[in-house]
Parts: C-alpha cells; sequence; structure tokens
C-alpha cells in the first residue's frame, strides 16, 4: 500500500496521457516529461507507459507498506529516508513503513516517481491511467492526489537495484516551428517575441506555462476562428503575455499562435519554475526531427545498458 | 461569380497539418461540412492520432513524422474531390425544461428581445443546430444555428457552478454544459440528455458534424 501524507504543491498520478480523443474535446493529460517517467520506470523494472506520481515543488511525504524498489528522478528535491538523503536518479530499496521525505526543488519543478510492481488503479479510461485534473476524472479519484489517498502496489523486484541513469541535458533555449498566424501579427512581433528572454508567471500550471516580459511589448487585437491546439502551441492572448500549452490544456482555442515547441523541448517545461527565464529559437522541421531522434537514441542506450546490467 | 479559394495547408510540427478553409470563399456551414468530409475521409487512415475538426479547419495529429510529407498534397486532393455532402451524420433530440428553476435567466432574455417566455422557447426549439466542433471542456459541443434574435449578450460576472446538462446562450451561441461547472452564459432550460460520460465505451453521445433539436418536455413561468 502505498499512503499520500503529504502531496505538497501538486502530487498526480500521470502516464504518457490519452489519444484519439481531442476531437471530443478531451485533453492528453500525462507526465510534462514523458521522458523522466520512461527512465524512472526502467529503473525500477516497469514497463515504459507504467503511471508514475508526477510531485511539483516537493514538501511532501509518502508512506510505504511494503517493500519496493522505487526511483525518484525530475529535479532534486533533496529527499530522504529515515533521515538518509535519497539521490535521484537511482533506483533504491525502501522498506515496509518507510516514508519517503521530500523538501523544496531549488533548480527545477518537478519529479517523477516509479514504484516497481504492478498498480492497483480504478480501470484506466480512454486507455490511460493519467489524472485529467480539469475534467475530473482518471488517476486514483479523478483529482490530485490528497493527504490520506492510498492504494495498493504489488511489489515486484525484476530487475538489480541501485542502478542509476541520467536523463537528457536540461535547456533554457526552447526550439519552436514557425505557426500559421505570423502575417496576421502586428509587424515585429514574432520577432520581438525572439528576441527578448521571457520569464515564467507564478500563474502557470499543467495546462500552460505563462511568459511574462518586463521589456516586450506585443499586445495585439486580432481575433481568429477556433482551431485545434495541443501541448507545445503558444497562444498569444491581447494582453501580450504568451501562453505555452501543456499536458492539461483544453483542445481548441481562438488566439493566435507564435509557433509550436518542438517536441523534443516539451520536456523543458517540467523543469521550469516561476521565475525562470527562458528564450526561443526557431528551427526546421529537419533540426526537430534530428532533435527527436537524439532523444529517442538516449533511450535505446539505456535500454540496451540495462538489459546488460540485468542479464 | 466567386472561385473558391485553395486552402492554407501547413506542417505545424513534425507530426502534425493544419488545413485551414477559412475564407476559402463558401459560407462558413458549407466549409465546415467538407471540413467534417475531410476528417471522416482521414479516419479511415491508420495514420492519424488524432483528427480535430474546429472552425473551418481541421488539424491532423500523426503516428509518424514519416507520413507528413504524403499527407500534404493529398488532404488537398481530397478536398477538391469532396463535396460537402459526404459525410455521415446523427441525429439527436435533446429533451428540455424551459424556465423556472431550471433555466432561470430565460425571463431576462425574453425581456432583452421584447419577446414572451414561450416564444423564446418556441425560437429555441423549432430551429435544427449543427455540432460544428466540440472543445473547451470534454464534450462541449459549439452549435451553429442559433436565432440572431435570440442572440444575448453573457452576464458581466459569470456564476460560480452552473448545473450539468443546462441549456444556455452566450452572445451568438448557444450550448449546453456538458458538466457542472463556472460560466457566465444564459441559462434558459436543463436537458436530461447525457452529453458526456467518462465511463461509457463511447463517453461523448455527439460527434462533430451531428445535428440536434431541442424538444420541449415542459415551459414554466
Amino acid at each position: 500500500m502505498i499512503t499520500i501524507i503529504k502531496p505538497g504543491m501538486q502530487m498526480s498520478i500521470q502516464d504518457q496521457g490519452r489519444t484519439g480523443s481531442r476531437h471530443l474535446g478531451i485533453g492528453q493529460s500525462g507526465c510534462i516529461d514523458p521522458y523522466a517517467q520512461i527512465i524512472t520506470n526502467r529503473l525500477v523494472g516497469n514497463d515504459d507507459n507504467n503511471p508514475v506520481i508526477e510531485i511539483t515543488l516537493g514538501l511532501a511525504e509518502i508512506q510505504f507498506d511494503n517493500d519496493y524498489y522505487i526511483a525518484l528522478h525530475g529535479t532534486d528535491m533533496k529527499a530522504t529516508v529515515n533521515g538518509n538523503a535519497v539521490e535521484p536518479g537511482w533506483s533504491f530499496y525502501i522498506k515496509k513503513g518507510d516514508v519517503l521525505k521530500l523538501n523544496a526543488a531549488r533548480h527545477g519543478f518537478r519529479s517523477y516517481l516509479a514504484i516497481g510492481g504492478d498498480w492497483h488503479l480504478p480501470d484506466p479510461i480512454l486507455n490511460s491511467y493519467s489524472t485529467d485534473i480539469s475534467a475530473g476524472f482518471g488517476g486514483l479519484t479523478g483529482q490530485a492526489l490528497q493527504a490520506g489517498d492510498s492504494f495498493e502496489v504489488t511489489p515486484k523486484y525484476n530487475t538489480k537495484v541501485g542502478l542509476g541513469a541520467m536523463l537528457p541535458p536540461k535547456s533554457t533555449q526552447i526550439r519552436i516551428h514557425a505557426g500559421p498566424h505570423a502575417a496576421l501579427l502586428p509587424k515585429d512581433t514574432i520577432v520581438n517575441f525572439i528576441n527578448h528572454s521571457w520569464h515564467v508567471s507564478p500563474n502557470s500550471n499543467r495546462m500552460g506555462t505563462r511568459l511574462l516580459s518586463d521589456e516586450c511589448d506585443i499586445r495585439h487585437t486580432v481575433s481568429l476562428p477556433s482551431m485545434a491546439v495541443a501541448p507545445g502551441c503558444i497562444q498569444l492572448p491581447p494582453n501580450g503575455e504568451p501562453i505555452v500549452l501543456l499536458n492539461d490544456a483544453q483542445t481548441t482555442g481562438g488566439y493566435p499562435l507564435l509557433g509550436t515547441v518542438i517536441e523534443a523541448d516539451l520536456r523543458h517545461f517540467a523543469q521550469l519554475k516561476p521565475g525562470d527565464f527562458l528564450h526561443f529559437k526557431f528551427v526546421t522541421l529537419k533540426e526537430a526531427h534530428a532533435a527527436q531522434e537524439k532523444l529517442t537514441a538516449h533511450l535505446n542506450q539505456l535500454a540496451i545498458a540495462l538489459n546488460y546490467i540485468n542479464k | 461569380m466567386t472561385t473558391d479559394r485553395t486552402p492554407k495547408i501547413m506542417a505545424l510540427t513534425t507530426h502534425s497539418i493544419f488545413f485551414d478553409a477559412y475564407e476559402t470563399g463558401s459560407d462558413t456551414l458549407t466549409t465546415q461540412k467538407k471540413i467534417w468530409a475531410l476528417a471522416q475521409y482521414c479516419q479511415s487512415s491508420d495514420d492519424f492520432v488524432d483528427i480535430v475538426p474546429a472552425n473551418n479547419n481541421l488539424t491532423l495529429y500523426l503516428n509518424e513524422p514519416a507520413q507528413l510529407a504524403g499527407w500534404l498534397p493529398r488532404l488537398l486532393d481530397q478536398w477538391h474531390e469532396l463535396k460537402a455532402s459526404d459525410f455521415n451524420s446523427r441525429h439527436h433530440k435533446l429533451t428540455t425544461r424551459y424556465g423556472g428553476e431550471y433555466g432561470p435567466d430565460i425571463a431576462h432574455v425574453a425581456k432583452h428581445h421584447n419577446l414572451s417566455v414561450d416564444e423564446v422557447a418556441q425560437m429555441h426549439s423549432s430551429a435544427k443546430y449543427h455540432v460544428l466542433f466540440l472543445g473547451f471542456k470534454p464534450g462541449f459541443a459549439y452549435l451553429d444555428g442559433l436565432n440572431p434574435q435570440l442572440f444575448t449578450p453573457r452576464h458581466a460576472e459569470p456564476r460560480l457552478s452552473v448545473p450539468k446538462g443546462s441549456v444556455a446562450i452566450g452572445g451568438e451561441q448557444t450550448g449546453i454544459y456538458p458538466e457542472s461547472s463556472p460560466g457566465g452564459w444564459q441559462i434558459i432550460g436543463h436537458t436530461d440528455f447525457r452529453l458526456f460520460d467518462i465511463n461509457a465505451a463511447s463517453p461523448c453521445a455527439i460527434e462533430p458534424g451531428d445535428t440536434l433539436e431541442f424538444v420541449i418536455q415542459e415551459v414554466l413561468k
């Protein structure tokens, strides 16, 4: 049994999210950093798409009523078990009755907890265990995890323990595709957007990272027919404060798009916290494809290494 | 004579395509019917993860980036071949109680237009609505067909909670709240029709391209 003692700022059960229902208004949900999710699962011998707990900021506690292999990855939340430091990125053995305590993240925003074994959650909804917090379904209760929530995980010890793996490197330079609305926006809007640094508004969440700039004014009055939007779309509302849509975003929107974050760089938004600076750079489809291949290679190398170690 | 302009097609990402038929010359509903036809054509392929129509445009999410280049010309070819009637749809009848506790704003809407409550219910229920697309929330349908005589501004202050099933008017649109949620539209009635049930095999009763009508169950004063 896994029991949430303190959820901290936000904690939710996520896998890679749901697809195939966007035309019904049903969004993706899922881990904002799917690579952290996959790598953390592999460290404890789970399937890649097994659910994990996505932890935002930290200041959380989780109790384990059985012996498990677990791993934490993403940002360092200065985790401890019985007073002993736990390094992110390594699998370890946690004993019945132990409590995993997380302090506040300082250099990032989210970490991912994988627990080796079979998770007993309500049936998946549209093929996913992800919690859709805004629509209120999926995960354990349809909501973010609360103090006192608990669920069963039947432990499996089908890997070696004490394994470590690195995540692909972090970056605050975000690569983007050109969007469809450049010509409709006031002159220089796109140039100004690219040439300035932006910082993350405290008003950001899993629906989107909202961006602010003290120097750049790109307000506008352009109104458009609604179009489909998805994680990565950079919307520009009339107030000139761009929103990078993330996993819990709605499926349609009417704001012009400044561009779309390449799929390989969406994971960076898992670690951007209020006040962090970032800037954007246009790339070609070919460059975006190469960035994606690099991440795929990272996962492939890990698979080879784990196969070798677990032989 | 107007000639239809060619829609704009572009790759949004390595694996998604934006097909924009807005302002191609035809009226909005005719263009939208072709969008539904194109969406249904694409559904017959296994190449897509998601096919999302919106307002005179269609966004396609592919399984593999390698599939992108082939679809760009293919979509345009299909657009020129398809007719606005080339799609299958269903018609839904939504039994609705107008006014009273079910439609607390119907008197306001009536007064705003110098109509009686009965006339508002009659006008609202005598139209055939097209489900243009879904979005905003799971199961929320953007409907075409509201009688312009019923266009009514939204509340200045949204209600904190509008009950599930509420039938409402917001500006030039009418819609049904699939779940209880905050909202600023004028609530004129209520339907028990289940728009959205996440535990059902197909959670959403209506799809883009469907038509629906509201059938008066009663009009309360």
